[in-house]
């Protein structure tokens, strides 16, 4: 579904990524864990078409179309889904009226008709139930004086309403306590199917408790350095990553 | 050098006599006051953005034919009074008889009810500093007197409609004076159309009195065509525990030029003023706002947002004058300015002058693009790059349009939003 070959990328002049290569097929879910500064961040932020970032060498093809052609709406309908790290707050826009254009744009490219107010509601009042999010944040603006866990929370809501083909999702596990950890898990084992992929960037294995991985990466300076199965993320978790020749805290990217 | 310019005399030559003799005697006096008067240049320190757009041409002095005919059909649920070319226009009006509630038209008072008002025409706003506005009192050919008795409530909003046909050039100079009682109600929307498109000029005053715990809504919707220069006025003087709400919503043209003057006369009156322009293509809005603080205890709330897109400029000059014996005085005043395009200007000055020591006077301008970070988590939802843009830039002015008390206006707002952010490519 995904092929990422010798993927460069630089913010401000700055090489963060610096050859990334990663194979992802329908129906895998991959975790890429790595110290901070590591490039794990920016690789989700690439994938999703942050034109901050600037690609300098490297292809990403989807289905062998070069997904870094099309804009950054274009690999949203095509089937990318980006749940961020720090989500944004967008007062004046209600949460309601975001995500019921989001999904129209959907599918208006798929050549299906738009859904009204009454039917999106209905769908939008099931899927925050199904996060655990009260309905009445619908109201509210985007993200507006959400808490850290209900933004994370929007986000897999989002990803449920929006059904991507491979949903990346950036330290969607950080700040979040032990519960709330377990509702996002639960949206996220609801989005697994045999058509669709995951990429979970995590700094830390405890998602991955929650959210069983097929294929764990090792990111560091740049680079993948290593791939394993899901036991690498334990042998992670017990030993660091010193054994792979990295320090474990490098500056923040 | 050259001699300043002044005032052409072919704008000093009314039209009609069908007014009550006191008003016509007032009109001449006026106009006479305005012989030689000179035209704001860019030396003027209140018209510095705007002198260059005024272009008071002769052909723009002849009144705009008065056939007491309107234009399309306006489909306004509830009362209305419909203006065509500054004339009232009885058959297209609508609006009950109420107990203590009197609504007429200039050119059936009887002298003595004209009298009243020729005394009163002007005396909300400051002649110093509106310039042009006083030019309608020299000119004006009919108008709206709305007088309520005390205690009188007016149920649903009053809207007046004041059509300007623009299928030649000239001017036309609408007019509306509401005296509020005490204790007494009213919503008045003012809408302000045009039909046909050669040049033309509006030149609209409207002035409310207001008494003890009088309560005034004021809702002004400016959608004058795009050929129409608009010189306004709006004065309001409010007397104890009266309360004075303003909303405003803009759309550019080759100049807009509006003046509101508010005075806080007694303790216990509070005024609130919202405002929203948007601008687009190479047009120009100058939106001059005063707050007299002049009794203790008084309130001000005021809130503007401008929105320029394209070559467009916009405008706020948001004066607070809080008097000697103001004390206790509480303003409040924010000016947030979105800019969608590099060509787009804005100037926006807070001007507080404050002579009473024991106040609380905050304000706040900001001018800015979009955010950035939130364009890409919209289109990173998939939304266009277009419509990410609208989406955010309604979001700037959404709490402004929420707060107009008139569905029918929010709707008709709207609507001329999303059509002005159709037509306008929102740059990066």
């Amino acid at each position: 579904m995904l092929s990422i070959k010798n993927l460069h990328a630089s913010v401000e002049g700055k090489e963060i990524l610096k050859g990334i290569n990663l194979e992802i097929k329908a129906g895998e879910v991959h975790a890429i864990m790595g110290p901070n500064g590591s490039g794990k961040s920016t690789l989700s932020q690439v994938l999703a078409g942050n034109e901050a970032f600037e690609v300098t060498e490297g292809e990403v093809l989807m289905d062998n179309r070069n997904l870094l052609d099309l804009a950054t709406e274009e690999r949203a309908r095509e089937g990318i889904f980006l749940a961020f790290q720090y989500p944004v707050e967008i007062p004046g826009v209600s949460n309601m009226q975001f995500l019921r254009t989001a999904v129209n744009a959907l599918r208006a490219h798929r050549g299906e008709d738009e859904m009204n107010a009454a039917e999106f509601m209905k769908l939008a009042r099931e899927t925050s139930k199904q996060v655990d999010l009260d309905p009445a944040f619908l109201k509210r603006g985007v993200n507006e004086g959400f808490s850290g866990g209900e933004k994370k929370r929007n986000e897999i809501m989002q990803a449920l309403l929006l059904q991507p083909r491979l949903a990346i999702l950036d330290e969607t596990d950080s700040g979040l306590d032990i519960d709330a950890l377990k509702v996002v898990a639960d949206g996220v084992n609801a989005l697994k199917s045999k058509d669709r992929a995951v990429l979970m960037v995590t700094h830390y294995q405890r998602l991955l408790n929650h959210i069983v991985p097929d294929f764990v990466h090792v990111l560091a300076n740049g680079q993948i350095i290593k791939s394993g199965g899901r036991e690498l993320a334990l042998e992670l978790e017990e030993r660091g990553y010193g054994w792979l020749g990295v320090k474990d805290e490098v500056a923040t990217s | 050098m050259k001699p300043a310019p002044t005032l052409s005399s072919a704008f000093l030559e009314p039209r009609g006599n069908s007014l009550p003799a006191p008003l016509l005697n007032l009109r001449q006096q006026r106009g006479k006051a305005l012989t030689d008067m000179p035209l704001p240049t860019r030396k003027t320190e209140n018209w510095k953005y705007s002198s260059r757009y005024l272009k008071l041409t002769d052909a723009l002095a002849a009144g705009l034919p008065a056939n007491g005919q309107t234009g399309p059909a306006l489909a306004v649920d509830g009362y209305h009074v419909v203006f065509h070319n500054g004339i009232m226009v009885p058959e297209a009006s609508d609006f009950p008889d109420i107990d203590g509630i009197r609504i007429e038209r200039f050119a059936d008072l009887s002298d003595e009810i004209a009298m009243e008002l020729a005394e009163r025409l002007d005396n909300t706003l400051d002649n110093n500093a509106v310039q042009l506005a006083r030019l309608n009192a020299a000119r004006f050919e009919d108008g709206l007197y709305i007088r309520l008795k005390p205690g009188a409530v007016l149920d649903q909003p009053l809207f007046v409609i004041s059509e300007t046909d623009a299928s030649v050039s000239g001017s036309a100079y609408p007019r509306i004076y509401v005296d509020a009682g005490t204790s007494s109600q009213i919503t008045l929307v003012e809408e302000f159309i045009t039909t046909g498109g050669e040049p033309a000029m509006v030149n609209a005053v409207t002035e409310f009195a207001l008494a003890d715990g009088a309560n005034v809504t004021n809702v002004r919707l400016s959608l004058d065509g795009e050929n129409v220069q608009h010189l306004g006025a709006t004065g309001a003087r409010l007397q104890g525990h009266a309360r004075f709400d303003s909303h405003t919503v803009g759309f550019g043209g080759p100049l807009r030029r509006h003046d509101l003057q508010v005075r806080l006369e007694a303790p216990g009156a509070e005024c609130r003023l919202n405002g929203v322009v948007v601008t687009q293509h190479k047009q120009h809005y100058d939106n001059h706002t005063t707050i007299e603080h002049i009794a203790p205890h008084c309130t001000s709330e005021e809130t503007y947002r401008n929105i320029a897109a394209d070559e467009s400029h916009a405008i706020f000059n948001g004066r607070i004058h809080i008097h000697r014996d103001a004390q206790k005085s509480n303003a409040n005043m924010s000016n947030k300015n979105l800019l969608l395009s590099t060509g787009a200007e804005i100037d926006t000055k807070p001007e507080l002058e404050i002579y009473a020591d024991d106040v609380k006077c905050a304000h706040g301008a900001t001018v800015g693009q979009l955010n950035e970070e939130s364009v890409f988590y919209l289109v990173s939802r998939g939304i266009g790059r277009q419509e990410a843009r609208t989406l955010l830039s309604m979001a700037f002015i959404n709490e402004l349009i929420e707060q107009i008390p008139v569905p029918a206006v929010r709707e008709t707002a709207q609507l001329r939003l999303n059509r002005f952010f159709e037509q306008t490519v929102v740059e990066a």
